[in-house]
């Protein structure tokens, strides 16, 4: 058996509504290994974004840990966690989340901006930039590098989203209703996408409402109340790229 | 540096910003226009005060003055010959003033003065209205009335003669053609040229005129005429009348009659016990420092004479011998280059040298006088003065700078504002590693770059509105004349002070970029503490 890129164990998370706890996270434990595309599904409220921020050490659990590549996301020191957003995962919001101030390549080049000091950037903003043109183009959208994110339709502005969270070679890609903002067709453009990229090695998590989303993913988990309930594989019989997933069911 | 990037691109993408901008312009321009008019008043008043002294004065402290003064001036002279320059003694007291040919009597500080060595040792000279158009006739010895008229009377009997063929006598037109030669504005000959002279009918008095040249004219030869009396040289604003436009209508033609009334003190102070003496002088000149406190005081005539007059020159004792002559001031210019205060701290050690050194020969009422004097330097002379000013400056600039501390309430709420609007873009950021300390630094630098560039546009509007401050008033008394604030009957300058200093406007520009990064120190702290989550989620 593979070691688990990603191991989280028993999350707990709660969140005050007025003066009443709210408790949405209730001892999930999951795993995702490398190369692999999971998919949580849930209802809405379930707790599926709270998991993937807690993932994504974009919010810190009450309880439970959070293993990357054997190392404890809430164990590390500041510096560390943030390196791990910027480096080693890439998110992908369901609101796509695009800075309105900046074009399309600019977007893209912010994350890799947000990783160089001053100097540093000097040195590597040819290379960044070329990387980030050519990763558009693979995306269909070579001829959009100078429009902003309110001159482009819901679908390129969630492609650019994918570019940005690609752009440092993340690896893990988390992905927050990635289509539950676009129509059908478009939606299914995304999840080809991000299908391609997997297939390429990419490793994926994604969060959705959408039952048949799931068909693209290598297995799928169900989140109910606050913990994992039931792990599907797809049944399309999608041949993973990476090893067998496992959940622990508490 | 996504700082540095996103600082800049939300520069010009949010307008929001423009109002903070538009806060740091005018606040700067309003702090510099401030500073640079008080700054120039300060310096006016600065040098036109120094413009009647010496940069060193022995100062006797009473009416009677004290004694020895030119024996010390020789003295130091002598010792000091890379120090001292040159030396003048001056007298001070107080008159009454009066116009011969008019009722006008006026209260008068008279000044006793070498005039030859007096405008060696200050800028006295600069200010000599007919001295500037006949250089080197405005003298304060016996002279008699200078009368234009034609070279050559009778020519054409019958005809007056035009005005531009009254000519005046030799000397003066000799003094006027210098001066046209040396003169390198021609707009100032110009201006001389279409000034007529002015006719003074009835004894030298003229009607309130405007006029370069004010003399009295008639169809006899150019000539002097007349008793001849010593010069006196009149505070501008005490002869004439001052206009709105800063010039002056003069009343008394050149050479006319002025007559002081002296009260001569002995050594110790006390009426001589002989009635006031009158003095009669001839106005040759008015004197404009700029100071209205003096132009409107004080007039000039020859130390020898106003020593004579005041008894203050040797006068016989019963028991035989003589007292010393006694002066106020002895005025004492130095080399160029020499440090003024350690110049003073010098002299001043010698004068207690010097007056030790006559002690055992002196009589004990010169010994008082000489004890009383003491050595300054022309700031400390007019320093009272001089402090009023600078204080005022600093207080009219405090309360304006208090003013300009909403700037920074505004830029507060402008970034609070900012921030609450972009709190999704924080979370952004977050998101994609940027740390709470690097969000902070991004509305930090935001912020600067608000204050940077409303500096630099309140820089050049308040400027712009120095430099043409004189044409503005202008513009709004012509408007309404009750919009001119600058009324040079009221503050002694024609001008409002129009010049920028560079270290004022640096000065300003480095507070105004603080004060808009102290101004967002607390929402970019907000900002740096927003959680990433809440953010993203934040509607």
């Amino acid at each position: 058996m593979s070691k688990p890129l990603l191991r989280a164990r028993n999350l707990h998370k709660s969140y005050m509504m007025g003066r009443e706890p709210l408790r949405v996270l209730k001892g999930a434990s999951f795993d995702a290994e490398e190369g692999e595309f999971v998919v949580i599904t849930g209802s809405s409220g379930s707790g599926k974004s709270t998991l993937l921020h807690v993932l994504g050490a974009l919010d810190v659990p009450d309880r439970g840990t959070v293993e990357f590549d054997g190392r404890s996301l809430f164990d590390l020191a500041d510096v560390a966690r943030r390196r791990y957003r910027s480096h080693d995962v890439g998110f992908v919001f369901q609101f796509y989340h695009l800075l309105p101030e900046c074009n399309v390549l600019e977007n893209v080049l912010m994350a890799r901006l947000v990783a160089c000091s001053f100097w540093g950037w000097r040195q590597v903003r040819r290379q960044a930039r070329h990387e980030a043109e050519e990763l558009l183009e693979r995306l269909g959208l070579s001829e959009r590098l100078r429009h902003r994110p309110n001159e482009l339709s819901g679908g390129e502005r969630q492609r650019v989203a994918i570019a940005r969270a690609l752009i440092n070679h993340p690896a893990l890609l988390l992905a927050d209703e990635p289509t539950g903002n676009l129509d059908t067709e478009v939606g299914r453009d995304i999840l080809r996408l991000l299908t391609e990229l997997n297939v390429a090695g990419q490793t994926i998590v994604m969060v959705t409402h959408d039952a048949k989303v799931a068909a693209h993913a290598h297995r799928y988990v169900r989140l109910s109340s606050g913990v994992i309930r039931k792990v599907e594989s797809p049944a399309d019989g999608r041949v993973s790229t990476g090893s067998a997933a496992k959940e622990t069911i508490p | 540096m996504y700082k540095w990037f996103l600082a800049s691109r939300y520069l010009y993408t949010k307008l929001i910003a423009l109002f903070g901008v538009a806060a740091v312009t005018l606040c700067v321009a309003m702090v510099l226009v401030v500073l640079s008019v008080m700054g120039g008043f300060l310096d006016t008043v600065r040098s036109r005060s120094r413009g009647l002294h010496s940069e060193i004065v022995l100062e006797g402290g009473t009416l009677q003055g004290f004694p020895y003064y030119g024996e010390f001036g020789e003295h130091i002279q002598a010792e000091y010959p890379d120090l001292v320059d040159v030396t003048t003694p001056a007298i001070y007291t107080y008159a009454i003033f009066r116009v011969p040919a008019t009722t006008w009597t006026k209260p008068a500080r008279v000044l006793g003065v070498r005039l030859n060595d007096y405008v060696k040792v200050n800028d006295f000279q600069k200010g000599l209205h007919y001295d500037r158009y006949y250089p080197g006739t405005t003298r304060l010895g016996l002279q008699g009335i200078p009368v234009a008229g034609v070279v050559e009377p009778g020519t054409d009997a019958g005809r007056l003669p035009d005005a531009g063929t009254f000519r005046l006598p030799p000397d003066l037109e000799a003094a006027n053609e210098r001066w046209r030669l040396e003169e390198t504005d021609p707009e100032a000959i110009r201006g001389f040229d279409v000034s007529p002279f002015q006719r003074a009918p009835f004894p030298y008095v003229t009607p309130a005129i405007l006029g370069e040249r004010v003399y009295s004219v008639d169809y006899g030869p150019p000539r002097y005429e007349g008793p001849e009396h010593y010069g006196v040289i009149v505070g501008c604003d005490l002869l004439n009348q001052r206009r709105d436009d800063g010039d002056f209508n003069r009343f008394l033609a050149r050479g006319g009659d002025i007559a002081l009334t002296l009260m001569p003190l002995s050594r110790t102070g006390t009426a001589t016990g002989e009635p006031p003496i009158r003095v009669p002088l001839r106005y040759v000149d008015d004197s404009r420092t700029g100071i209205y406190e003096i132009d409107s005081l004080c007039v000039y005539v020859d130390f020898d004479m106003l020593q004579h007059k005041l008894a203050m020159d040797p006068q016989a004792l019963v028991a035989g011998g003589h007292t010393p002559s006694r002066a106020n001031q002895l005025l004492i210019g130095l080399k160029d280059g020499v440090d003024i205060n350690a110049a003073r701290d010098l002299i001043g050690q010698e004068w207690l040298r010097f007056y030790g050194s006559l002690l055992p020969e002196i009589h004990d009422v010169d010994a008082l006088a000489m004890r009383n004097a003491e050595v300054y330097t022309w700031e400390d002379l007019q320093r009272p003065f001089i402090q009023a000013v600078e204080k005022e400056k600093v207080l009219v600039t405090f309360l304006f700078s208090l003013i300009s501390m909403v700037a920074i309430v505004l830029i507060g709420c402008i970034f609070y504002m900012i921030v609450e609007k972009k709190t999704r873009d924080i979370g952004i950021l977050k998101s994609l590693g940027a740390s709470g300390r690097g969000v902070a630094g991004l509305f930090i630098v935001y912020a600067g770059a608000v204050g940077l560039v409303g500096t630099v546009l309140g820089t050049g509007l308040g400027a712009t509105v120095v430099w043409y401050i004189n044409d503005i008033q202008d513009f709004l008394a012509y408007l309404n004349p009750q919009l001119r604030v600058w009324s040079p009957d009221v503050y002694s300058f024609d001008k409002i002070p129009n010049v920028v200093k560079l270290p004022d406007a640096l000065w300003i520009a480095s507070l105004a970029v603080l004060s808009s990064i102290v101004g967002s120190l607390i929402p970019a702290w907000i900002a740096g503490r927003v959680w990433p989550v809440s953010a993203l989620r934040y509607e």
